[in-house]
């Protein structure tokens, strides 16, 4: 039998329980009535927001307490996210320093960049991007152009990065570049420079307006920009190795099939207590795939608290939940009755809006389904 | 799980691989007793896997002893595995030694109100433990000799196995309760998780099963497991296959706990939808070879559009999940989905 099909049973500890009391309080005493809840983690950026969770000891939870972190479970972090993306909190700003660049450092880099970036990050002042996918390389990461020629003290880096979210308005992003090799492997010869955003000269961010009309992706263009030596994460030529480990810190997370969680808390709102078998039924078949999937992630995050490497079990993970969450609002739409509140409207709209990005980000369907048949030994 | 427990199924699976193949469940289907697969089955004390040590069974505690469940549905095992295991256990708690030797079935009032549902193998079972509702919602048993009690004439099911109807019948044993199933909510509820776990082991076979014939089967000069248009569907099949079983699992584990009802909907209602989509999936990646009986895949696909329908429907126990949260209004929503109301 497939052994990714094995998802043990995990029981939350009760310290990650009592944080989702503690979570939930700071929430309703934090968002005003005004915010616009949104349970996509990419929706809102709001540096202020991710500085008072910082201030909480929810960034970096899990990371070792000599840099400023928590030193707690990957269960608690799996809490507190989802608390926060169930509430609709706006946590794009440090997402993905929290996420995967924070771990990516603690895994690969040197200790004085762990010093430097970690309690940045911890403190929620220090926002990253990532610089992976380019106008010709999408799914196919390996076939990146963008190159990193060493020169004194550091590398020159010429090239263009594409679907950078927030590269615009972060500080730094990791960037996957070709450095010299001599092997002829296409995964050999990649590696990880961290690029100041903010302070580098030849360096241009173009925002990119997506059809919701928002600016939130970019387009970030390399021309002669240097790089200090510092600033590889890793061994030159190991990129390939780093980046799939990053990924796997993307996939299997609450953020993968809550994205659309507004939509369902709007659409009960419309329903009411009294709904007809019809509506009840398509209400309750969207708690059994969400309670399903929360329970599969759960498993996820245990078998990472143990060091294991679940790459197939994340993307079954994705695989799933990005399918529910692109499902919502096309459920939505048919059964509220009448036209819907003007907040449901609104929540609606944005989802559907945002909706085709769900199976896209992260790795596309197809990609993702590609990962679970090798896993079946297909390929 | 316990060790018992591992041990159990470790040999349960060594049994069913030797004495249930698919010669067993077609003369099943085609109406001959398997009397010699049951007699392995007793024989290794499957049947009796929740019934108390003292009484001469293994004891292992509800939670544990359905897990064994799995395997019925991985192997497609043509004998009523979950009404004698489960109604062994009920009848255990009555103190009734007789009923715990040979085949029995359970007579139980259907989940949406239309009288008894139809009773699986009730021809050839030699006890049937009768379920009547109070008014109250508890539950009380009888467990009678099948020849006390009349049925309809029998009728195969979709799965291929015999199932009749309850007409009526004078009762002579002794009425009693049980603490394992001490409501009929409880006791349909109970049904319907043992469904959602036959289903998930049922799929865990279909899923093996067509990942196998795709990499055995060739076509345009290779294997069909090359294509990607293969791939991806056994991917989609293997996302089902991964849902369902964590779905029953799940309930499984909240036997006992103040959300059991509740992780029960989900089990039925999730691995109810996944033998649906799965079914279909194994079946286009078989192709014709898939739709012959000379192939197994229909004895695992049958059971699964058998078994979704049984003590309630995915739109049954959805729609039980959806009253519940639409009673608790928008903003508990999340609370009641992870339990931390």
């Amino acid at each position: 039998m497939a052994t990714a099909l094995t998802f043990d049973p995990v029981t939350l500890p009760t310290a990650a329980e009592a944080l989702r009391n503690e979570v939930r309080q700071f929430v309703a005493e934090t968002l005003g009535n005004e915010h616009r809840r949104n349970s996509d983690f990419g929706a809102s950026h709001d540096p202020e927001f991710s500085r008072a969770l910082g201030q909480r000891g929810w960034i970096g939870m899990t990371w070792p307490a000599k840099y400023g972190g928590g030193g707690r479970s990957f269960f608690e972090r799996y809490v507190m996210t989802e608390e926060l993306l169930a509430a609709g909190a706006p946590v794009g700003a440090h997402w993905i320093a929290d996420r995967q660049s924070g771990p990516l450092l603690l895994r690969y880099g040197t200790e004085a960049q762990r010093e430097f970036f970690l309690p940045k990050i911890i403190a929620g002042e220090c926002f990253f991007s990532i610089g992976m996918s380019e106008p010709d390389s999408g799914s196919d990461l390996a076939s990146v152009r963008t190159t990193a020629t060493p020169v004194e003290g550091g590398w020159m880096v010429n090239g263009t990065k594409l679907w950078s979210s927030g590269a615009h308005r972060n500080h730094y992003m990791i960037t996957l570049v070709r450095t010299p090799t001599e092997s002829e492997s296409r995964h050999a010869g990649l590696s990880q420079l961290i690029v100041d955003l903010r302070n580098s000269s030849g360096l241009t961010v173009r925002p990119i307006t997506n059809l919701a009309g928002d600016a939130e992706f970019n387009e970030v263009v390399f021309e002669d920009c240097f790089v200090p030596a510092d600033r590889l994460v890793g061994e030159p030529g190991n990129g390939w190795e780093q980046v799939t480990s990053e990924l796997g810190y993307e996939r299997s997370g609450p953020e993968r099939f809550l994205s659309a969680f507004r939509v369902f808390v709007e659409l009960l709102r419309e329903v009411g207590p009294k709904p007809t078998d019809h509506q009840a039924a398509v209400l309750g078949r969207m708690a059994a795939h969400m309670m399903t999937l929360r329970n599969m992630s759960i498993s996820v995050a245990g078998m990472l608290e143990s060091n294991r490497n679940p790459v197939v079990e994340a993307a079954l993970v994705k695989e799933l939940g990005n399918n529910f969450e692109r499902e919502v609002p096309e459920i939505a739409r048919l059964v509220a009755p009448g036209g819907g509140s003007a907040l449901f409207r609104q929540t609606l709209e944005d989802t559907i809006l945002h909706a085709p990005s769900f199976t896209i980000r992260g790795g596309t369907r197809e990609i993702l389904r590609g990962m679970i048949a090798r896993g079946l030994g297909l390929r | 799980m316990n060790e018992t427990t591992q041990l159990m199924l470790e040999s349960a699976e060594r049994l069913l691989r030797d004495a249930c193949p698919k010669a067993v469940v077609d003369q099943v289907e085609a109406g001959q007793r398997p009397d010699a697969l049951w007699a392995e089955l007793e024989a290794l004390g499957l049947l009796n896997a929740c019934v108390p040590e003292g009484q001469g069974g293994v004891g292992l505690p509800l939670a544990e002893g359905l897990t064994l469940l799995r395997l019925a549905g991985r192997y497609a095992v043509p004998v009523p595995f979950a009404e004698t295991l489960l109604g062994r256990a009920l009848a255990a708690e009555a103190g009734l030694p007789e009923v715990l030797e040979g085949t029995m079935t359970l007579a139980v009032p259907g989940v949406q109100g239309d009288g008894y549902a139809p009773v699986p193998f009730a021809p050839w079972a030699r006890w049937v433990l009768v379920a009547q509702a109070g008014p109250d919602g508890t539950v009380s048993f009888q467990c009678l000799p099948q020849e006390q009690l009349t049925f309809s004439e029998p009728r195969k099911g979709l799965a291929g196995e015999p199932e009749a109807l309850l007409l009526g019948g004078a009762g002579k044993g002794p009425t009693f309760s049980s603490s394992l199933a001490p409501t009929l909510a409880k006791l349909q509820g109970l049904l319907a998780l043992s469904r959602a776990v036959m289903m998930a082991g049922a799929l865990e076979s279909a899923l093996d099963l067509s990942v196998a014939y795709a990499l055995e089967r060739k076509q345009f000069g290779r294997e069909i497991a090359k294509f990607q248009a293969v791939q991806q569907q056994l991917a989609v099949l293997t996302g089902e296959v991964a849902a369902a079983l964590r779905a029953a699992d799940a309930g499984l584990e909240a036997l006992g706990s103040v959300r059991e009802a509740t992780a029960w909907a989900v089990a039925k209602a999730r691995a109810g939808e996944a033998a649906g989509k799965g079914a279909e999936i194994a079946h286009q990646v078989h192709g014709a070879m898939g739709f012959t009986h000379e192939h197994q895949l229909h004895h695992r696909t049958r059971r699964l559009w058998c078994w979704r329908d049984q003590h309630g429907h995915e739109a049954y126990w959805q729609a039980v999940l959806g009253r519940a949260l639409c009673a608790a209004g928008a903003d508990a929503l999340w609370p009641e989905l992870t339990g931390s109301a």
